[in-house]
């Protein structure tokens, strides 16, 4: 037995839904405003099938919804009923007698359902000169099917259901076709297909209110592996990983912290669940004591890997994830991952990716050939030049010593009051051979005012840094993440390069601002 | 006497599993090697730097310690193995890397701070931290940590414990770990040292078209349990 429920207010998706999920877990949205629930079994609920149809109508009244209910053996029938005008708002067809229930009723109601129900056409012409029609497209020819075919039946003083019923089926097939034996048999009332049951979102969640409040992590990871296990199951039962995994702690201010972790792969590992969140924390702490804790995850299908046994195994994306939170938690949130050349001649520039070494294509065309025997001279840069005073003859530098004079300027100034001696405080002396300049510049076509924003920005980053080494506080991680972060902007340089070996034997690149005329030490060749 | 008292100690070491530390009363272990592609240095290191121990590569600025880093580091990954380098003053040149024949995707960079040398002890505390994690994570063919730039004084300063727990750490894994220094530190039992010095090579007599050619370096093979040596290598500019 199945109940068709059509709104009087217009389309109503969601509210149908609610009204049909209310009583049964099997229903099919056939239009925003029509719903058929299978009804089967409710009787020894609610007693008749007319005293259904009323729990119907309060169930449609408390969601402010009136509904036109028609309740039949056959979907087919009870949706055509619910379409044809009745003063009743429950009608009840008792099952065996639907084609009775229908036959007076004109043929146009099933127009509106007949073209969902209709076979496609028999032969596909597929050709590459003809594109592909659009939706839209197909919907407007089956709207001039449905009329020309009514128009049709019209024109043979067929105008209700019964009569189109009572035809020949042989006589239908060969003069209407397939469409018209479809027709046909929805004139009789007859399903043309099971339903379509709606399957209801599934919601990979878990909550948990606490009873007393909770501060600081050890409890709370307790709890999170409370909420985990089950998560984690129900994600496994049903073949997904989670690709997003979110907290919401719920404050006693009332407020809401909310976290969310991008996972590199689909994983459904609950110590690494765990880990990651609390090392999060760590990071991101409630600024509160949490009253209620909330995990989701966005579902995604499980990740099916099919090991080989002539590649080198490599850590799984849950172990590497689990190494790169820790790291970054000791070490900063920039500080770790791959890094990556930038197509650009400024001296120093590079950029970090998140590493994955199973991921992508790999360019093994970057480096050198694999079988050179000759190593390549590395250089060693320092991230921040090192200012010196360099003194010239005949055109060649001569002499270069540590300007001990620019510490104001921040850079990596060997600081007196440290225990400990720099070692590029022994950085310099007579210049035994060198070779140079080598002019180079670049950026100068950016955008002045963007040029010397960036300037402003690099002189305040420096100057916080030398306030930093006076007070003998550590850098913090946004400096450092500002520092890197401009070697990859558009900064205009213009510089002469040298390369010098001093008289302790060792070989560096220095190099002379044009603009200012400084020396800097770039690194060492090592 | 000094038989028995030696056995005594000896016997003291394998019941707490540190017979590793033993460079005499054990016959070299039987491990894979991490080759550097490098014919003349992996026939000196009798394949390549042993893998489950902690070596070192060591020598004063301008040596090659960073050069031949890069060049195991590009030998690993092109083995299809990852590899982890923990750079404690962020001195890693990234276009030096490329030039090398690292492949970068299978590189892990950690990058520390390039601090005042105030907090230098801070640093190295983090960097050994940060080793620790990525060793006990598994499954990289290479780990390398950067002392090249610390301070004598501080290096000094790291307990040798900390070297012992390292080497336990990777025993028995795949992990060939690489300590690269301005003077030994470790000095494992197991693991090689290779010291190191370099002088630069110059191209040219004029002033305009001279120019550093590259790096020649000379590799003293340092090992309590193998035979050492010494093998010259010519490293090129990447510029040239």
């Amino acid at each position: 037995m199945f109940g068709a429920l059509r709104s009087l207010d217009g389309p109503a998706a969601d509210a149908l839904l609610d009204v049909a999920a209310d009583f049964s877990p099997r229903f099919e949205l056939h239009a925003p405003d029509e719903v058929v629930v299978d009804l089967a079994g409710l009787e020894r609920l609610f007693g008749t099938p007319h005293a259904i149809g009323e729990e119907l109508c309060r169930a449609a009244a408390a969601r402010q919804l009136r509904l036109r209910i028609a309740i039949a053996g056959t979907y087919t029938a009870a949706r055509v009923l619910a379409r044809a005008e009745s003063p009743e708002e429950v009608v009840v067809v008792e099952p065996g007698a639907e084609p009775i229930a229908l036959a007076s009723l004109s043929l146009t109601l099933l127009g509106h359902i007949a073209h969902e129900n209709d076979p496609p056409p028999l032969s596909i012409e597929i050709s590459p000169a003809k594109p592909r029609r659009g939706l839209a497209t197909d919907r407007e020819e089956q709207q001039r099917a449905t009329a020309d075919l009514l128009a049709t039946l019209r024109r043979w003083g067929i105008r209700t259901l019964g009569a189109l019923a009572a035809l020949p089926v042989d006589g239908v097939a060969v003069r209407l076709g397939v469409r018209g034996i479809s027709w046909q048999r929805l004139a009789r009332g007859e399903d043309p297909r099971p339903l379509r049951l709606e399957v209801p979102k599934e919601r990979f969640e878990q909550a948990l209110d606490l009873e007393w409040p909770i501060d600081g992590l050890e409890p709370l990871s307790f709890v999170l592996g409370r909420l985990l296990e089950p998560l984690t199951a129900h994600l496994e039962r049903r073949g997904r990983g989670a690709a997003v995994l979110h907290l919401r702690l719920h404050l006693v201010t009332r407020t809401i912290h909310e976290r969310s972790l991008q996972l590199p792969a689909p994983m459904r590992d609950v110590r690494t669940f765990r880990t990651l969140l609390l090392l999060d924390l760590e990071s991101h702490p409630p600024s509160d004591a949490i009253d209620r804790v909330v995990v989701a995850v966005d579902p995604t299908p499980a990740r099916i890997v099919q090991f080989s046994l002539l590649t080198r195994p490599i850590p799984s994306p849950e172990q590497l994830s689990t190494l790169t939170a820790r790291l970054a938690a000791l070490m900063g949130e920039d500080r770790c991952g791959s890094p990556v050349v930038v197509n650009s001649w400024q001296p120093g520039v590079f950029a970090m990716k998140p590493f994955s070494p199973g991921s992508g294509i790999r360019d093994r065309g970057s480096g050198r050939a694999p079988d050179a025997q000759c190593p390549c001279v590395a250089l060693r840069r320092f991230r921040i030049p090192v200012p010196a005073r360099v003194r010239m003859e005949h055109d060649k530098p001569q002499h270069v010593t540590i300007d001990r004079a620019a510490a104001h300027l921040g850079s990596r100034i060997p600081d007196p009051r440290s225990p400990i001696p720099d070692p590029r405080s022994h950085l310099g002396g007579c210049v035994q051979a060198c070779a140079g300049p080598w002019r180079t510049s670049g950026h100068w076509w950016c955008d002045r005012a963007l040029t010397r924003v960036n300037n402003v920005r690099h002189d305040a980053r420096r100057a916080l840094q030398a306030a930093e080494s006076q007070s003998h506080r550590e850098p913090t991680s946004s400096l450092s993440l500002c520092v890197s972060v401009a070697r990859t902007r558009c900064e205009e340089w213009d510089r002469d390069e040298w390369d010098v070996t001093l008289n302790d034997g060792a070989t560096y690149r220095i190099f002379r601002e044009r603009a200012t005329h400084a020396w800097f030490v770039d690194g060492s060749y090592d | 006497m000094a038989k028995t008292g030696l056995a005594a100690v000896e016997a003291a070491l394998r019941a707490r599993k540190l017979d590793s530390t033993l460079t005499t009363a054990r016959p070299v272990l039987e491990t894979t090697a991490a080759q550097s592609a490098v014919e003349r240095l992996d026939r000196c290191l009798e394949g390549g730097v042993p893998r489950g121990q902690l070596s070192e590569i060591v020598g004063p600025r301008s040596s090659g310690r960073t050069t031949l880093l890069l060049q195991l580091l590009a030998a690993a990954t092109r083995r299809d193995e990852i590899a982890a380098v923990v750079d404690t003053f962020d001195c890693l040149d990234v276009a030096s890397a490329a030039s090398a024949g690292v492949e970068l995707d299978r590189l892990m960079w950690i990058r520390g701070h390039s601090s005042p040398a105030s907090l230098v002890d801070r640093s190295i505390e983090r960097a050994l931290k940060a080793l620790n994690l990525v060793l006990q994570a598994g499954g990289f063919g290479m780990v390398a940590i950067d002392f090249a730039d610390a301070p004598l004084v501080a290096l000094n300063r790291i307990p040798f414990t900390t070297w012992l727990r390292i080497q336990r750490t990777i025993e028995g894994s795949d992990t060939a770990c690489i300590l690269v220094g301005p003077r030994p530190l470790a000095r494992s039992a197991g693991g090689v040292t290779l010291s190191l010095t370099g002088c630069p090579q110059w191209h040219g007599v004029g002033d305009r078209n001279r120019r550093l050619a590259g790096l020649e370096l000379a590799v003293r093979v340092i090992s309590p349990r193998r035979t050492g040596g010494e093998v010259t290598i010519s490293a090129i500019s990447f510029e040239s």
